[in-house]
């Protein structure tokens, strides 16, 4: 098909095609990022909703405690991160009903999940997914997904627009990564150990004002959820706004 | 009223004894055909357009449209051979979506059940969840059978499966791998494609080249466990050098008569440095 | 992935500290997802001035040249070495001369000033826009990365033996996130009299 196109310039208008393209998906921007501590997990989160060079909103919170100590948060387009957890959501109320209310373990839901981003593995969902609590034995655990299923659990994670900005802070700073004993000259490793909850929160805070600081997608505030065997407290931080 | 209702009715006498008001109702609370194999396989969205595959490609393959949105994480060397002793799997642990490294941590070799292992290279959550699948699949088979699945049966589950899918953009590169007691010590490799080919010896994935290169040049049929497994963890080795998309950390299994046995999982990083120096190897690199 | 700026794969980056700069650069060549050389470096020098080229590596090599030639010609007219405001100033606009067909690198020079002892880093865009940061510039394959890890781990007026650690850390860590970088790394600390270069031991895969 073709059609009459006008520029701004009268003597430019020009017949050209057309092109259409079924382009049913967005980018929202925002950045999440889990943490997996000993006795317990976090999720975090920056509240900035974007499109383009627009900012739709300061607050749009989009980590949820979705009941049974779970936090969830799908980061990308938030049309379908929305619908996703509304189905994750209805998916731990049928759980329920049909279980006694029994409680969803972590790896159980992890499973669901799994299943329902497969479930569109041709007309996928546009996340990346991360969820976090404990496991049954009570250690923190996070578990991250791909925009169709495939998952893996993991000390920590982040995803969304700033990930490759926080993920190599993280590996040096959490994991430990390309650090060695002082005195050792390279020869032994920092071993991993875990972190308490302050010193998680601080790294998260650093983590995300470096991402806000390089990152137009990222930025407004910082909502951090974390999940112990108390059950779930969430803290929220100012990110900057420019 | 009564007969000449059931005469209009055509339901088979075990629909109607069994008290199911049709044959689906009875069919979906027994296991009964082919058709249930695909059962456990839940209803899979499609776009609503005319063709799924071109809107699939255009906004997931990112060698196709570099700037598509949804990145499928992708690269991998696995490895399977049999020998002597039975069969060793070896597979690297990366994931990468274009050049950004997504994960370093990756199982790519999926416990069927306890004799059957199967490789993951391609989509991560193609191979994670059909393989998952196929093992309910075995597990079906095994409580009818009352025996276990032979891995020629597996492999052609699944390949039955890819091939039903074949040209709707499923990507992968698999090596089932087990052992009977009829069969002894087997490998299929299965792809999206719907190949499915039995052998002794397969490299599967964007560093497979280096990995057949280091195992070709050094494999015996009566190689010793250990000198099997040493083998199959440094040609992944090789490749995890030479293969950007390929790294993290080396997995390694043995399946034997009794089942298969994890080997361990060895970090490149020290990996690298400790075989350079035993071996007096990888001499293009210096320190 | 025919994007010629990540078709060889490498970054760069360098760091401003208390009297001294640092620059470092990784050491992998590829070509797509195959390693070629591990012994490509990309941090060249002109008398005290440090050029580091990302990108493209026939452009890498060619731009290497042509500065080479370049600051030999200054110095045969000035008769003294071309300090690094200068040299920033030569790079973009011989960048700038090949707008419509440029080099596909991303240049970063530091230096220190030999008159007022200032240290000095600036990083380009491919056609000759110059980056004058106060604290680091980084280019190359890893430059998300790379952002990510400076804006977190640096801070002013480090000494050089902290600079070193810092910078070393910033680029083995943002490397090991990108599959075509890394291999080897190579870091130049620099001081008003004194240059040392140290090579890291990385990850080989």
């Amino acid at each position: 098909m073709a059609s009459t196109v006008a520029s701004e310039y009268s003597n430019e208008v020009k017949n050209v095609p057309i092109e259409h393209q079924f382009n049913p998906y967005s980018d929202n921007g925002g950045t999440i990022l889990g943490i997996a501590g000993e006795d317990f997990a976090v999720i975090a989160g920056d509240t900035r909703n974007t499109t383009d060079y627009s900012i739709n909103s300061r607050y749009q919170p989009k980590v949820f405690d979705c009941g049974d100590n779970i936090l969830f948060s799908a980061n990308g387009f938030s049309a379908d991160g929305d619908a996703l957890v509304k189905r994750f959501q209805n998916s731990l109320k049928w759980y329920h009903f049909d279980h006694n209310d029994k409680k969803l373990s972590l790896k159980s839901a992890a499973r669901n999940i799994q299943h329902l981003l497969y479930g569109k593995r041709f007309f996928p969902y546009y996340v990346h997914t991360i969820i976090a609590g404990l496991d049954e034995e009570g250690k923190g655990a996070v578990f991250s997904f791909d925009p169709v299923g495939s998952y893996e659990r993991s000390q920590c994670i982040a995803g969304g627009a700033g990930a490759s900005i926080i993920m190599p802070f993280l590996d040096n700073q959490v994991d430990f990564k390309n650090q060695y004993v002082p005195g050792s000259h390279g020869t032994e490793r920092r071993k991993a150990q875990y972190l308490t909850v302050d010193e998680v929160i601080k790294l998260v805070r650093d983590a995300f004002t470096s991402a806000t600081e390089r990152h137009i997608h990222v930025g407004d505030g910082l909502e951090i959820l974390i999940a112990t065997k108390d059950g779930v407290r969430t803290e929220y931080f100012p990110l900057k706004r420019d | 009223m009564q007969a000449i209702a059931e005469r209009y009715s055509n339901q088979s006498a075990l629909v109607k004894e069994l008290q199911y008001d049709n044959e689906e109702g009875l069919s979906n609370d027994f296991v009964n055909g082919r058709s249930q194999f695909s059962h456990l396989a839940p209803h899979i969205a499609l776009p609503p357009i005319s063709t799924p595959q071109e809107f699939l490609r255009a906004h997931t393959d990112d060698s196709q449209n570099p700037d598509c949105k949804i990145k499928i994480a992708h690269g991998t060397t696995t490895l399977a051979f049999r020998f002597q002793g039975g069969i060793v799997v070896a597979v690297d642990s990366r994931a990468t979506a274009g050049s950004w490294i997504a994960s370093q941590t990756v199982k790519k070799v999926i416990e069927i059940n306890p004799f059957l292992l199967g490789t993951l290279a391609g989509g991560a959550a193609d191979c994670q969840y059909w393989e998952t699948w196929l093992g309910a699949q075995c597990r079906l088979h095994e409580l009818k059978e009352k025996e276990r699945i032979s891995v020629a049966a597996a492999s052609k589950i699944l390949s039955n499966l890819t091939y039903q899918y074949k040209g709707a953009g499923l990507s992968m590169g698999t090596m089932i791998c087990g052992y009977t007691k009829k069969e002894g010590p087997t490998i299929y490799y299965v792809d999206s494609d719907g190949s499915r080919l039995k052998g002794d010896l397969f490299c599967v994935g964007s560093g497979q080249t280096f990995a057949y290169g280091v195992l070709d040049s050094n494999y015996r049929w009566d190689l010793t466990v250990e000198e099997a497994l040493y083998l199959g963890k440094r040609s992944i080795l090789a490749a995890a050098h030479r293969d950007a998309y390929s790294g993290g950390s080396v997995n390694l299994y043995h399946v034997t008569e009794s089942g298969w046995v994890f080997h361990g999982n060895f970090d490149v990083d020290t990996l690298f440095w400790e075989i350079k120096a035993k071996e007096g190897s990888f001499n293009n690199v210096v320190g | 992935m025919s994007d010629p700026s990540s078709i060889n794969g490498g970054v760069v980056v360098a760091m401003v500290g208390k009297d001294c700069v640092a620059i470092a650069c990784d050491l992998r060549l590829g070509s797509q997802s195959l390693g070629v050389a591990n012994n490509f470096e990309k941090i060249f020098h002109y008398g005290h001035v440090f050029l580091g080229l990302s990108g493209l590596a026939t452009d890498v090599t060619t731009l290497s040249e042509v500065f080479r030639y370049k600051t030999n010609l200054y110095k045969l007219k000035e008769e003294r070495h071309i300090e690094p405001e200068t040299f920033t100033q030569l790079v973009s606009s011989t960048l700038y001369e090949k707008r419509f067909g440029p080099y596909f690198t991303g240049p970063v020079v530091a230096g220190i000033n030999s008159k007022t002892g200032k240290p000095y880093i600036a990083g380009f865009d491919l056609i000759g826009c110059i980056d004058e940061a106060k604290d680091f510039v980084v280019s190359g394959t890893a430059s998300d990365q790379l952002f990510g890890m400076c804006e977190s781990l640096y801070e002013p007026g480090l000494e050089p033996e902290d600079l070193f650690e810092t910078i070393s850390q910033a680029l083995l860590n943002a490397v090991d996130r990108d599959a075509i970088s890394g291999w080897g790394a190579a870091v130049y600390i620099i001081t008003k009299d004194k240059v040392v270069k140290r090579y890291l031991k990385t990850r080989q895969d």
